[in-house]
C-alpha cells in the first residue's frame, strides 16, 4: 500500500516524513513526529473565531474592522509570519506597502543578522541532507536542537548513517556543544561539551582562533587551555563540518564580527559550514521573501513607494518608542516572548490578531480571527532552515479560513 | 555572603539565563492557558547553595523581582553538575519576559539571556496567573 506522508510545520525542520491517521476531519494518531510535531498536529480545532472587541461576530464583520483599524492608521505595524506559508508572506509584503505599514518579524531580535549573513553568501553553508550524508564534526553553539527542533540529531546532524557516514555517530561523527548551561543536547555530546560563562562567546571564540594556529588560549575566565587546543584540533581534522549557531551564541555577541573571523580560521585549516538554527517553520521564508523584494531580511516600514530600514522598525524599537499606532499581529504571540516591559504598549492600540491558536495576544486584541493550521487544514510552501523549499497539502478539512484567505480579504476590504 | 542574606527573609541576586524546553513547548501548543503548561514555564532552576541560602525547599514559591516587573514562580534545583551560584535558568514565556529589561541600546534586541533580579522566598503564596501578567 502506498504511503502518505505529510509535512509537520511544528518548527523549522518541516519534517516530510509525517504519517498521519484521521478518521472524519479528527486526528486519531500521528506517526514519526516528535512531541512538539504531534501536540502542533494534533491540536484540536472547534468552530471558526471571529471576534471583535472579544465578541464574537460574523467572518465579514471582523475582516471589515481590521480593514478599518489598518486605514485608519498612519503607521501600522505587520508582525509575525514565521509559522505562515511564502505565498502568505507575500500578500502580507504587498498589504504592507498598500499602507505604508512598518514590517517586522521574530527574526529582528532573533538570528535575522545570521540570517541574513547566509542569504548575502558571506557565511559559508550547507543543507541539511548534506550534513545527514557527510558532516563529521558537528559543533552545537548556544543551541539545544534536542529540545528546539527535536528530530535535528536523529534525522540529520549526528545519529544517521548518512550516505558517507555508514559508520554514523559511534565512529565517524564527533557531536560538540559550547553553551552556558549543560543542555539536553550538552549532554549527548558527553566530554565534548565546552562549559562558558553567560557572554563568554567572543572570548571564546578568539582563544579558539588562537589554539586553531598554535597559539597558546586565553581567556579572561581562565577556561583550561588544554581542553580549547584540543577542541582546536578536532576542527582541524574536519571534512566536513558545521557549526549550529543559535541565539545562544548570536545574543551574547555585539555584532557578527568574531563568527566571520571564526569561519575564516576554521576554513584555512579545515572544511567548514555554518547553519542558524531558525526557530520557526517559515520564519527563512520570510527573510528571504523580504530580502527579494526590499534587499532586507526584516525590520523595513514601506513609505510611498521607497523602503526604510534600520532597528528603529524592528517591533522592539517601534514599540518602546511608540511610533506605530495599530498592528496586524499574524502568527505569533508578542505577549509570550517580548519584554513586559516593551509589549506592553501594545495595550495602547488596536491590535488585529490572526492566528491558529488562542494566545495572550489575541485576548488583547481589537479583533481576533482564528485561522486554518498550515500544512494541516491549509497547503502552501514553506521554507526549511536550510533554504529548501517545502511544499505541503491540508490534509484535514475545515471551515476555518487559511491565513492567506483572509489578508487576500483584508486587502479588498482597503 | 552578600547582605541580603542576613535578613530575616533573606533575598539574593541573580542573573537569569532563558532557555527552551520541549515539554514546555508541547504543554504550550496544547493549552498556553493551562496548568501544565503554567507548571512548565512558571519556574526558576537556581543552584542547590542558593536554595539553601533562600532556606526554600524544591517546589516553594520564590518572588522575582527587578524594577520591570515581579512575578511568583515555584523555586527548582538546576540539576546541573557544575555549581552556578548566582546564574538561574528560566523557561522562555510570559512569566520570564516580565523581567526583561527594556534597554536595547537602539539595537531593537533585548537582553533575554542577561536578566538581573532579587529573589526572596514566597512560602505559601500561589505562582501568578497568566491572566494577571498583563
Amino acid at each position: 500500500m502506498e504511503k502518505n506522508y505529510h509535512v509537520c510545520t511544528g518548527c523549522g525542520l518541516l519534517c516530510d516524513d509525517i504519517e498521519v491517521e484521521a478518521e472524519k476531519n479528527i486526528i486519531n494518531k500521528v506517526l514519526t513526529a516528535c512531541r512538539i510535531g504531534v501536540a502542533h498536529m494534533k491540536e484540536g480545532k472547534g468552530e471558526a473565531i471571529f471576534r471583535v472587541d472579544n465578541k464574537p461576530v460574523d467572518e465579514a464583520v471582523a475582516i471589515s474592522e481590521a480593514a478599518t483599524i489598518l486605514k485608519n492608521a498612519k503607521n501600522p505595524l505587520i508582525f509575525g509570519l514565521g509559522a505562515s506559508t511564502n505565498e502568505t508572506q507575500k500578500i502580507a509584503i504587498e498589504l504592507a506597502k498598500k499602507i505604508n505599514a512598518t514590517l517586522d518579524d521574530t527574526s529582528s531580535f532573533c538570528l535575522g543578522s545570521l540570517v541574513e549573513a547566509i542569504i548575502r553568501e558571506k557565511i559559508k553553508t550547507c543543507t541539511l541532507d548534506e550534513v545527514r550524508n557527510k558532516a563529521d564534526v558537528i559543533i552545537f553553539w548556544g543551541t539545544d536542537p534536542s529540545d528546539s527542533h527535536p528530530r535535528h540529531l536523529s534525522k540529520y546532524s549526528y545519529f544517521p548513517r548518512g550516505k558517507e557516514k555508514q559508520r554514523g555517530w559511534e565512529e565517524e561523527r564527533t557531536a560538540i556543544a559550547v553553551d552556558v548551561r549543560k543542555s539536553h543536547t550538552a549532554k549527548i555530546c558527553g566530554n565534548y561539551f565546552f562549559q562558558i560563562p553567560p557572554k563568554g562567546d567572543a572570548e571564546f571564540i578568539d582563544a579558539l582562533i588562537a589554539g586553531l594556529s598554535g597559539k597558546l588560549p586565553k581567556t579572561s575566565y581562565n577556561y583550561p587551555p588544554k581542553k580549547i587546543l584540543e577542541l582546536a584540533n578536532i576542527l582541524k581534522g574536519a571534512k566536513f563540518g558545521v557549526i549550529f549557531a543559535g541565539r545562544g551564541l548570536v545574543n551574547s555577541l555585539e555584532n557578527l564580527e568574531p563568527i566571520f573571523r571564526l569561519m575564516k580560521a576554521l576554513n584555512e585549516k579545515a572544511n567548514f559550514h555554518l547553519m542558524p538554527m531558525v526557530g520557526s517553520c517559515n520564519t527563512m521564508g520570510f527573510n528571504e521573501n523580504l530580502f527579494a523584494e526590499t534587499g532586507y531580511v526584516n525590520s523595513v516600514k514601506f513609505e510611498n513607494g521607497t523602503v526604510l530600514h534600520g532597528p528603529e522598525y524592528s517591533i522592539v524599537e517601534s514599540l518602546k518608542a511608540k511610533t506605530v499606532d495599530a498592528a496586524l499581529i499574524i502568527g505569533s504571540d508578542p505577549f509570550s516572548i517580548l519584554p513586559g516591559s516593551i509589549v506592553k504598549n501594545l495595550l495602547e492600540i488596536p491590535v488585529v490578531s490572526i492566528d491558529s491558536y488562542e494566545t495572550l495576544t489575541s485576548r488583547n486584541s481589537k479583533v481576533y480571527i482564528n485561522t486554518a493550521v498550515s500544512g494541516v487544514e491549509a497547503g502552501g510552501t514553506a521554507t526549511r532552515m536550510d533554504r529548501k523549499k517545502v511544499s505541503f497539502e491540508p490534509f484535514i478539512e475545515t471551515n476555518h479560513p487559511s491565513e492567506e484567505t483572509i489578508l487576500k480579504k483584508i486587502m479588498e476590504a482597503l | 555572603m552578600d547582605f541580603g542574606s542576613f535578613l530575616t527573609n533573606p533575598e539574593i541576586k541573580v542573573k537569569i539565563v532563558t532557555y527552551r524546553d520541549i515539554f514546555q513547548d508541547k504543554a504550550m501548543l496544547e493549552n498556553r492557558f493551562g496548568e501544565e503548561y503554567r507548571n512548565r514555564s512558571a519556574i526558576i532552576k537556581l543552584d542547590p547553595a542558593d536554595l539553601k541560602q533562600l532556606n526554600l525547599k524544591i517546589g516553594d514559591t520564590v518572588t522575582i523581582k527587578n524594577s520591570f516587573g515581579s512575578v511568583v514562580v515555584k523555586a527548582e534545583e538546576s540539576g546541573y553538575e557544575t555549581p552556578h551560584r548566582g546564574i538561574a535558568y528560566m523557561p522562555k514565556g510570559p512569566w520570564s519576559i516580565t523581567l526583561i529589561s527594556d534597554e536595547t541600546g537602539g539595537t531593537g534586541v533585548p537582553k533575554f539571556k542577561d536578566i538581573s533580579v532579587t529573589i526572596t522566598s514566597a512560602k505559601g503564596e500561589k505562582v501568578t496567573e497568566i491572566e494577571s501578567l498583563f
